[in-house]
């Protein structure tokens, strides 16, 4: 149970205080250099980026397409806890949740940055096309935020309520707004709660599975102007390396709350498990990509045979092999594969950070290498490399999430007040 | 004839006097009382009334005066053809005679752009054609004329190019053979642009035609990765402005609709859309072939209706030098090539 103690000092801030400084500073260099460049992208228009008619979509697309997988993936990590109830996962529930909402944030940011036309963002919603995977996405993903938030209340409400009755000052009413009334704190409302958030985890599962990111999939998968992307077993990668970045951005996340935040030490059974699920994932991952490389390598068509020549051997193989390979495989699983490591919070945090990173590569080479040779011989080959504009936009985005999270774990109580439940 | 010390080309002086024309004119014209005696028609009426429209003209008759005037004697003249035919003083632009003027007159049917109107719309009940092209590849000589006329004709920027004459060269020397492939816009019946577009932004006429609006395209560019013919570019607000100057004063009314000058900084639609080839959809409209097809000095390209069994694009297209680009794509253009 919360004991009084718990509560008194219930303060989630960052334990640094000068940390906290920095840390604030170091977001607002990245939203002033983001924004600048946003104003750029505004009045300049897509000719700001190195995209072409023959390479229309890029580094956006790729950290769209990451970030819903970071969101899905960190979605079916929290399912474990409050849907399969596995042990001790319950500490990292909300953050995962949490985590999941702010990355699809900042996907369909991404997704409004990269349309020609941004001023018709709601498009979508007024007209539909029902064979377009893209239009049923658009629905999925509001569908889906809307469960992310569902769920992130039904787990977090309990401990609000506590908050708001005990503590005192403006963080007593803050949380107290965010019961939205319900304010029961009894066992009995802490197991209608628990019923109610598995129920809409059990619909969250296959709505992230295969709508969300396995439709994301589905939208390349379904291009068969585009070989490289059409096939049966590229929407289940795409949920595969959600699952994997999301694990590991989860982890990642557990270690650095706990240290700067909480001000505890982490948990060794949890950061085992944890570390255990990654190097599962990244196995699987390695596993189904191979599989896929052979499919195409074998069928010996031309376009699938030169785009794997142009992502192993071409212009920009170092993301392959330097960024997919070797910090989103091989690294993670070098340090993964030591059980005291894997028990450790500093070799899980670098783990984890080396996945997250490792897979925006992975992002890149789903997005860009089909688009390099011409759909038909005698078009001009593609070359694309993002412009300063698509970077710093993009570093603006991705800090508008950092921001966002930050500001979220120094305000609510993402670490559950109650240690001992399960 | 005067030598002139300025070397700048100009017309030839004849010396004539302008006035001496006119007798020219005069004398080139034809006897109105020869060409109506050829017509059943009453002779003195039609000149009573060609005297009259000149009045008119000249502001000496209003038009109402004129009608009044006319009016019972041509339909007695004409009968069901005056009845049933327009009208061309009565129009809903620039109407030349009053309302009341108008409603007493025999003629019933109403201004030119409702007649024109109900034309169409009869012709929509059933016969609508379905544009096709047909490409002769013997005939193709590799000029790219059609990419000059199509970029022309339709104003696009830079980057934009709704045809493109695609080069193959095979063999090595001296056996080498060169193929040239033009490539518009296919018109697929089953067209993966239409099933991707998230807002329905670009779909089938029923001409068969792939339309794009303007003013619903969100400028995803799903369509341009869903193309297997790599047939749509996107307007990244790009200007030839450098080059030529008021580039953009002029734009094509792509699809029927005007859209006025081109304003890139705005961003103004195109600008942010995708764009493709349109089978030159306005000029179809008016009953011309596309620019492509007009300017073909080899007289490579076709332009007919694939529906009508007699048309020379469906018996080309019929032909066994016919074929399709991708055909295992399952799309079906409507463009065929001939081999």
């Amino acid at each position: 149970m919360a004991t009084e103690h718990s509560l008194v000092r219930y303060d989630p801030g960052f334990v640094d205080g000068r940390l906290r400084a920095v840390w604030y500073g170091f977001l607002a260099v990245l939203l002033g250099v983001g924004g600048y460049a946003m104003w750029l992208r505004i009045d300049g228009g897509m000719a700001t980026t190195n995209l072409t008619s023959t390479t229309p979509w890029g580094a956006w697309v790729a950290f769209y397409i990451y970030f819903v997988g970071l969101s899905a993936g960190a979605f079916l990590v929290s399912t474990l806890a409050n849907v399969f109830e596995l042990e001790g996962m319950h500490r990292v529930d909300r953050d995962a949740l949490f985590a999941a909402i702010i990355s699809m944030n900042v996907a369909l940011l991404f997704v409004w940055a990269d349309l020609g036309r941004m001023d018709r963002m709601y498009f979508p919603f007024l007209y539909r096309q029902f064979t377009s995977a893209l239009s049923w996405e658009v629905h999925a993903y509001v569908a889906y935020i809307a469960v992310l938030v569902t769920e992130l209340y039904l787990s977090m409400r309990i401990d609000l309520a506590r908050v708001a009755e005990r503590a005192d000052g403006w963080r007593a009413r803050f949380c107290g707004l965010l019961t939205l009334g319900r304010t029961d704190t009894s066992d009995a409302a802490a197991a209608t709660d628990r019923t109610w958030l598995k129920r809409v985890g059990i619909l969250g599962i296959p709505l992230a599975i295969f709508l969300v990111h396995g439709g994301t999939g589905v939208l390349f998968a379904t291009a068969k102007a585009r070989p490289y992307w059409n096939s049966g077993l590229f929407p289940i990668i795409f949920v595969i390396s959600a699952v994997v970045s999301g694990t590991a951005l989860v982890a990642l996340l557990y270690v650095l709350r706990t240290h700067l935040f909480d001000g505890e030490s982490t948990d060794p059974n949890l950061l085992g498990l944890l570390g255990s699920l990654m190097a599962g994932f990244v196995v699987v991952d390695v596993a189904l990509t191979a599989i896929d490389a052979l499919i195409a390598l074998a069928s010996l068509h031309p376009h699938e045979v030169e785009t794997w020549n142009i992502v192993l051997f071409g212009e920009m193989s170092w993301s392959f092999w330097w960024f997919m390979v070797g910090l989103g495989w091989l690294f993670p699983l070098v340090v993964l594969s030591n059980r005291s490591w894997r028990r450790r919070p500093g070799p899980i945090a670098v783990a984890g950070l080396s996945i997250v990173i490792g897979i925006v590569a992975v992002r890149f080479n789903i997005v860009v290498p089909p688009q390099i040779l011409p759909v038909m011989d005698g078009l001009p080959h593609g070359s694309y490399f993002p412009t300063a504009v698509e970077w710093l936009t993009s570093v603006g985005m991705i800090g508008v999430g950092l921001l966002m999270y930050t500001v979220g774990a120094e305000f609510l109580p993402l670490t559950p007040l109650e240690r001992d439940h399960s | 004839m005067s030598v002139d010390d300025d070397a700048t080309p100009h017309v030839p002086s004849v010396g004539a006097d302008p006035q001496g024309f006119d007798g020219m004119v005069d004398d080139e014209a034809d006897d109105p009382h020869e060409v109506l005696s050829e017509v059943d028609f009453d002779t003195e009426l039609g000149i009573a009334m060609a005297e009259d429209a000149k009045r008119v003209s000249r502001g000496e008759l209003t038009s109402d005066a004129y009608w009044e005037k006319y009016d019972e004697a041509a339909e007695a003249e004409f009968g069901d053809a005056y009845r049933e035919t327009p009208n061309p003083a009565v129009d809903r632009g620039e109407q030349t005679i009053s309302d009341e003027a108008a409603q007493s007159l025999g003629c019933s049917v109403g201004s030119m752009c409702d007649v024109a109107e109900q034309l169409d719309a009869e012709d929509a009940d059933g016969d609508t054609p379905r544009w096709g092209m047909v490409i002769d590849l013997q005939k193709c000589v590799g000029c790219d004329s059609c990419t000059v006329a199509c970029k022309a004709e339709n104003r696009t920027p830079p980057g934009v190019s709704y045809n493109v004459v695609m080069e193959e060269e095979r063999g090595e020397f001296p056996n080498v053979t060169r193929t040239n492939l033009p490539r518009p816009c296919m018109q697929c019946e089953n067209p993966p642009c239409v099933q991707v577009c998230p807002v329905s932004a670009t779909y089938k006429m029923d001409d068969g035609v792939v339309n794009i609006d303007y003013d619903r395209c969100i400028g995803c560019r799903y369509c341009m990765i869903g193309c297997p013919y790599g047939a749509r570019y996107f307007d990244f607000g790009e200007n030839y402005d450098d080059e030529v100057e008021g580039a953009g004063e002029i734009t094509s009314p792509e699809y029927g609709v005007d859209r006025g000058k081109r304003e890139a900084e705005a961003g103004k639609s195109p600008v942010g859309n995708v764009r493709k080839c349109s089978f030159c959809t306005h000029r179809l409209e008016r009953g011309e072939e596309p620019a492509c097809v007009e300017t073909c000095i080899g007289d490579a390209r076709n332009m007919g209706d694939l529906d009508d069994p007699d048309s020379e694009v469906a018996e080309m297209a019929d032909s066994t030098r016919s074929f399709q680009l991708k055909e295992g794509e399952g799309t079906d253009p409507n463009v065929y090539y001939l081999e």
